[in-house]
């Protein structure tokens, strides 16, 4: 028989493909997916949305709050539109991407494919956290982007500057920072959200279960951190430091918030990452 | 286990058998909570065989497969794969075999050779030069070549299988896994498959085929382990299951009572054949054939013609399946 040399196991040294082929492709099919681009497309929308109303309420006088610090001040408008979707949009396409990741993929049967390539379990972790990284930082670099370029053409005012909450104006290249800093830490924590998510993700075959539970997870954080009584839990639960990202807009830029945070998000991501691997080592495919 | 006879013959290795093994199942057991799915099965697979896995539905074909690829963790027992355990090293057998299992997966939104080089750039055997190309061959060989710039979404049935069978065709493999190819293909794409698993055969790879088509089956495989409630009631090579299926001699002759006579004077039953050409029928408990036959020309018997009775596969199936449920 021709094929027994062939069969010798010891001439068959391990194999897998370079994990940047992996990630390329994964990246392909993210953004190949037509409700990653719509949901692309509709967050571009909301810092154009803001800044009709703004230019519009703007003739007919100012009124309180953070949205109304927009008004002929461009640059306040993509951390105003950031901080805005942070609420609920941000991490809803984020738990959607999650959902696709691991609960899509096992309920097209893809997952299967996947393995069978083969692809090992840890790297698919990889290729499938890196996957929702991308999508939650392209939804927040759209938001970031287009608010800054719906505040200078739409809002305009402040000759480019951005004036902060304290008062203080900020040049262009500065105030971008900021925005970049924003950013940053919004990413940080729909990386939190998305860690969180996969967990999720990777004990169902069915989508919708990650959705709900990450939105439910999100609407009780919200109700728990509205109950005085409750005030111990608010170091553990992660929405809490949410509306930190508006510090951006103080001077001088208080850090604090953020960074504690960022790191309350670090140690969800930690977690909800060890849970996915945890879960998909042991998974059936 | 009722089917001593039977079993006895049928686990007999066949010649094939003695060359090194492209799968093995030792004592694997899946329970899925009270269900037991598959339960202590004990299974060589040659290399260069085409084993026909059969099966009622529920008898664990699937997931007894789905435990030779490591897809699922087995309960007890081990599973091998070109030589390697599974699933710990699955690194090293995996991207030998080719497999379809469980109906094609794949993604709606994506046309059919878009789907495609997302499961070729993941083959660890293919170089970044090469997908392409190896996802067109693998389009052209299951006939798929026209209907691949199209979303998987609108394809049909048949067209969805033969995409599958092109995902586990993607590179030259040793081993290929295929879990009911022939689901919701016309009679054009049975033939197909059939001419694939042929191409295969004759390349010296392995071919694990499960099916409920025992004419299928019988048409491909050198080999067949049949499934019943989680258990291998028969596995070994096709022919020799077949010949001791039955065990009955046909031997045509004018002196059936000559015959008759001799016969059971050594003490082997035999009754006169049914049907128009005269002879007797010797039962399955007797002598080989050549003995059978010996002893009848001894006694003057003229002996026309002799042959071993051979089930249709069908009929095995049938009475393996019953004889245990």
């Amino acid at each position: 028989m021709t094929t027994a040399p062939v069969l010798d196991p010891v001439s068959d040294a391990p194999r897998a493909a370079p994990l940047g082929r992996l990630l390329a492709a994964e990246l392909r099919w993210v953004l190949r997916r037509p409700r990653t681009l719509v949901m692309l497309g509709l967050f571009a929308l909301i810092p154009v949305l803001i800044s009709i109303g703004v230019a519009t309420a703007g003739a007919t006088g100012r009124g309180p709050g953070l949205v109304s610090a927009v008004a002929g001040n461009g640059l306040v408008l993509p951390i105003v539109a950031l901080t805005l979707s942070m609420a609920l949009l941000l991490p809803l396409a984020v738990a959607m991407a999650a959902a696709d990741a691991i609960a899509g993929e096992s309920a097209h049967g893809t997952l299967r494919g996947l393995l069978l390539s083969p692809v090992s379990r840890l790297r698919l972790v990889v290729m499938k956290a890196f996957g929702v990284l991308v999508v939650a930082t392209l939804a927040t670099v759209v938001v970031a982007a287009v608010g800054v370029l719906a505040g200078l053409v739409v809002v305009g005012g402040a000759d480019g500057q951005l004036v902060t909450l304290s008062g203080t104006a900020l040049g262009p290249g500065a105030a971008l920072l900021r925005v970049g800093l924003v950013v940053v830490f919004v990413v940080g924590q729909l990386a939190a959200v998305g860690a969180v998510a996969l967990a999720v993700s990777s004990v169902t075959d069915h989508p919708l279960v990650v959705l709900a539970s990450v939105l439910g997870a999100l609407i009780v954080f919200g109700v728990l951190s509205a109950i005085p009584a409750l005030e111990w839990l608010q170091p553990w639960l992660l929405t809490s430091g949410w509306t930190a990202g508006v510090d951006a807009l103080r001077d001088p830029l208080p850090l604090g918030g953020m960074i504690e945070s960022s790191l309350r998000a670090l140690c969800y991501v930690a977690v909800g990452m060890g849970l996915t691997t945890y879960r998909m080592l042991r998974r059936d495919a | 286990m009722t089917s001593s006879p039977t079993l006895a013959a049928a686990t007999t290795p066949p010649p094939a058998a003695a060359g090194p093994l492209a799968a093995r199942a030792v004592g694997l057991r899946k329970t899925f909570g009270s269900t037991v799915a598959v339960d202590g099965v004990d299974l060589d697979v040659p290399a260069g065989s085409v084993l026909g896995m059969l099966g009622p539905n529920g008898s664990g074909k699937t997931t007894l497969i789905r435990m030779l690829l490591g897809l699922t963790r087995a309960d007890a027992g081990t599973a091998e794969l070109l030589g390697h355990p599974v699933p710990d090293g699955a690194a090293r057998a995996l991207p030998h075999v080719g497999a379809l299992v469980e109906g094609p997966g794949f993604h709606p939104f994506l046309s059919g050779r878009e789907n495609l080089l997302r499961v070729a750039a993941t083959e660890p055997l293919l170089g970044a030069r090469e997908i392409a190309g190896a996802v067109d061959a693998a389009l052209d060989r299951v006939g798929l070549a026209d209907a691949a710039g199209r979303r998987f979404r609108g394809y049909s049935l048949g067209m969805k299988q033969r995409l599958g069978l092109a995902g586990a065709l993607l590179l030259p493999r040793r081993l290929v896994v295929l879990d009911e190819p022939t689901n919701g293909l016309d009679p054009a794409g049975t033939r197909d498959v059939r001419r694939i698993i042929a191409e295969l055969h004759d390349g010296g790879a392995t071919v694990i085929v499960s099916s409920h088509l025992l004419a299928e089956v019988e048409a491909t495989c050198t080999h067949v382990a049949v499934l019943q409630s989680g258990s291998l009631v028969a596995a070994g090579g096709l022919a020799a299951l077949l010949e001791s299926g039955t065990g009955g001699l046909d031997v045509v002759t004018p002196d059936v009572d000559l015959a008759l006579e001799t016969l059971r004077a050594a003490g082997i039953a035999a009754y006169s054949a049914p049907g128009d050409e005269p002879g007797v029928v010797v039962g399955e408990d007797g002598p080989p054939t050549a003995e059978t036959v010996a002893l009848l020309v001894r006694a003057g018997v003229a002996v026309q013609e002799a042959r071993r009775r051979r089930a249709r596969l069908e009929e095995l199936f049938a009475r393996l399946t019953e004889e245990t449920s």
